[in-house]
């Protein structure tokens, strides 16, 4: 059975904030979760994760956590780059601790696999010409 | 061997050879340098990088009644005018007045160039011949009459790596640089670089032809902090060296070679597009033209030491620079350029199709760059020590 890693970016109400929802996902679904950003305001929580685990328990997890009263929303991508204003100039290279960036030694053009983002946003505020845009959070 | 008026011929003739400074490494390697030297006419190189002492010389026309512009705006960014009436200077890395670092004159510039309306605001004292007291209105580059960059400072001859040894992230102008040597980040086109292809300036000096932001400008005299009292390998500089101060018209350039910059927590710059053809007058001119990343070298700085002399942890070459990690006290460091070799690249050969379709001539300095010239610090002094 193959195993499938996804983000979900989670948002509490105040009310369920002090609740243990991810806890009791991980245990009951037997899903790797890993938490990539969190933030606790007076408006709830928000919760980015990534989850590892197998299709059908992902699918049982995020129902859990909907009828937990959880808002879901899976996110694709954390960060996008405006090509138009990305000069490959390579200075995300050395910051980003995912390796998200790559450059390819015959053209030194720098592509951007938001695959491999683990949403730390590091490259924002590193990309010179402001091309990384943060699309969510 | 050759001369200016024979290459010049060439161009017209539409036979002229010209390489690329990263091509004519191969060609030397595989036929020997006089050979190469025989069968190359001229060799193009190119940078984009950040370029900090960059700005515009702009005039916007008499306004009914007329005003004598005491302060101006772009965009809220200020704009020097203590000229005459109506002509301004907007500086690359002054900042909007509103307190946020991230937006100024390189944006203006590059908002101008890609015909954006800019709105400009002056005020004045007022006076018999120029009785308006202010204006608000809006500029594009179809409106104006002269707009041209003029830079103080391009295109470094060569700059420091730069990292950083202490326990907190820096933001500096050479980008994020992570604790305890966690990055070193550099910025040069290296083997494409154009003062590093020609480290004595022989063909380059005041009146050369070069393409700037994609327009064809010139060099128009040494730039400041032109330094020669440098340590050299292979002949080339290995610290910050030789300068220029260039020219271009803005109504030719485009936003693809020129890009306004910022760096967090530091301010805004400018990335400029420069190329600079150099005309193989003779092998030794070609030898330098064809050192390779593996022959250039540069100086790692700890840019967590605040001072001016800060002496380098040691040197290491563009090559290395390239391949995406360094050594530093046995542990490898990830690198990051801030200049874009993709960009020096296209640069480098936008400069030779120009040069092979007969578009662009190359031009012999009406006078060369220094030889010989210090580079002096600003100390504390009395009137007298001076
Ligand atoms: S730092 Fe920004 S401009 Fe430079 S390569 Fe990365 S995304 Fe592109
Ligand atoms: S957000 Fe972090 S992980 Fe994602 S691309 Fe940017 S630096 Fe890499």
């Amino acid at each position: 059975m193959t195993l499938v890693k996804k983000k979900f970016l989670l948002s509490f109400t105040p009310s369920i904030v002090n609740e243990p929802i991810t806890y009791k996902m991980v245990k009951e679904f037997d899903l790797m979760v890993n938490i990539l950003r969190a933030e606790v305001s007076e408006r709830g929580g928000r919760l980015l994760i990534e989850v590892d685990g197998k299709p059908s328990q992902v699918s049982k997890g995020v129902g859990f956590l909907k009828s937990a009263g959880v808002e879901v929303k899976e996110l694709n991508e954390y960060v996008n780059r405006d090509e138009d204003r990305c000069t490959h100039c390579g200075a995300c290279l050395s910051i980003c601790p995912a390796d998200a960036f790559e450059i390819d030694g015959m053209s030194w053009k720098v592509s951007f696999k938001a695959a491999k983002c683990i949403a730390c946003g590091l490259c924002i505020d590193t990309c010179p010409p402001r091309a990384m845009k943060l699309r969510i959070w | 061997m050759r001369t200016y008026e024979e290459i010049n011929e060439k161009i017209k003739r539409g036979d002229v050879v010209v390489m690329t400074a990263e091509e004519v490494i191969k060609v030397v390697e595989s036929q020997g340098l006089e050979s190469a030297t025989k069968e190359v006419d001229v060799v193009t190189t190119g940078t984009f990088g950040a370029m900090c002492s960059s700005g515009a010389f702009l005039n916007f026309g008499h306004s009914e009644p007329p005003i004598k512009m005491q302060k101006v705006w772009l965009n809220d960014v200020p704009a020097y005018t203590g000229l005459a009436a109506v002509d301004a200077y907007i500086g690359a890395t002054e900042l909007k007045e509103n307190g946020d670092l991230d937006y100024g004159g390189a944006h203006v510039i590059e908002e101008l160039i890609a015909g954006k309306p800019v709105h400009l605001r002056a005020t004045a004292y007022g006076t018999d011949c120029y009785p308006r007291r202010s204006i608000d209105t809006y500029i594009s580059l179809k409106t104006i009459n002269q707009a041209y960059l003029f830079n103080p400072r391009n295109a470094y001859q060569n700059y420091a790596v730069a990292t950083n040894s202490s326990d907190t992230t820096l933001f500096t102008y050479m980008g994020k640089l992570l604790p305890n040597y966690g990055n070193a980040t550099y910025s040069s086109s290296g083997q494409l670089s154009p003062l590093l292809k020609d480290p004595c300036c022989r063909t380059i000096g005041i009146g050369s032809r070069i393409f700037i932001g994609g327009a064809k400008g010139f060099v128009a005299w040494e730039g400041t902090q032109y330094n020669t009292a440098v340590p050299t390998r292979n002949g080339v500089p290995t610290r910050a060296a030789r300068t220029l101060a260039v020219i271009g018209d803005m109504k030719e350039m485009s936003t693809e070679f020129v890009r306004a910059l910022y760096f967090h927590r530091y301010g805004v710059s400018l990335a400029v597009g420069i190329g600079v053809p150099i005309p193989i007058l003779d092998s030794e001119v070609m030898k330098y033209a064809s050192l390779s990343d593996k022959e250039l070298f540069a100086p790692v700085l700890d840019y967590s030491l605040q001072s001016r002399s800060r002496n380098p942890l040691k040197e290491v070459s563009y090559a290395e620079l390239r391949s995406g990690f360094i050594e530093l006290y046995g542990k490898k460091v990830k690198t990051s350029s801030l200049s874009s070799y993709y960009k020096a690249r296209i640069i480098a050969e936008k400069l030779k199709t120009m040069i092979e379709e007969g578009e662009f001539l190359l031009t012999r300095p009406v006078h060369g760059l220094p030889s010989e010239r210090a580079f002096k610090p600003l100390d504390i002094r009395s009137k007298e020590e001076v």
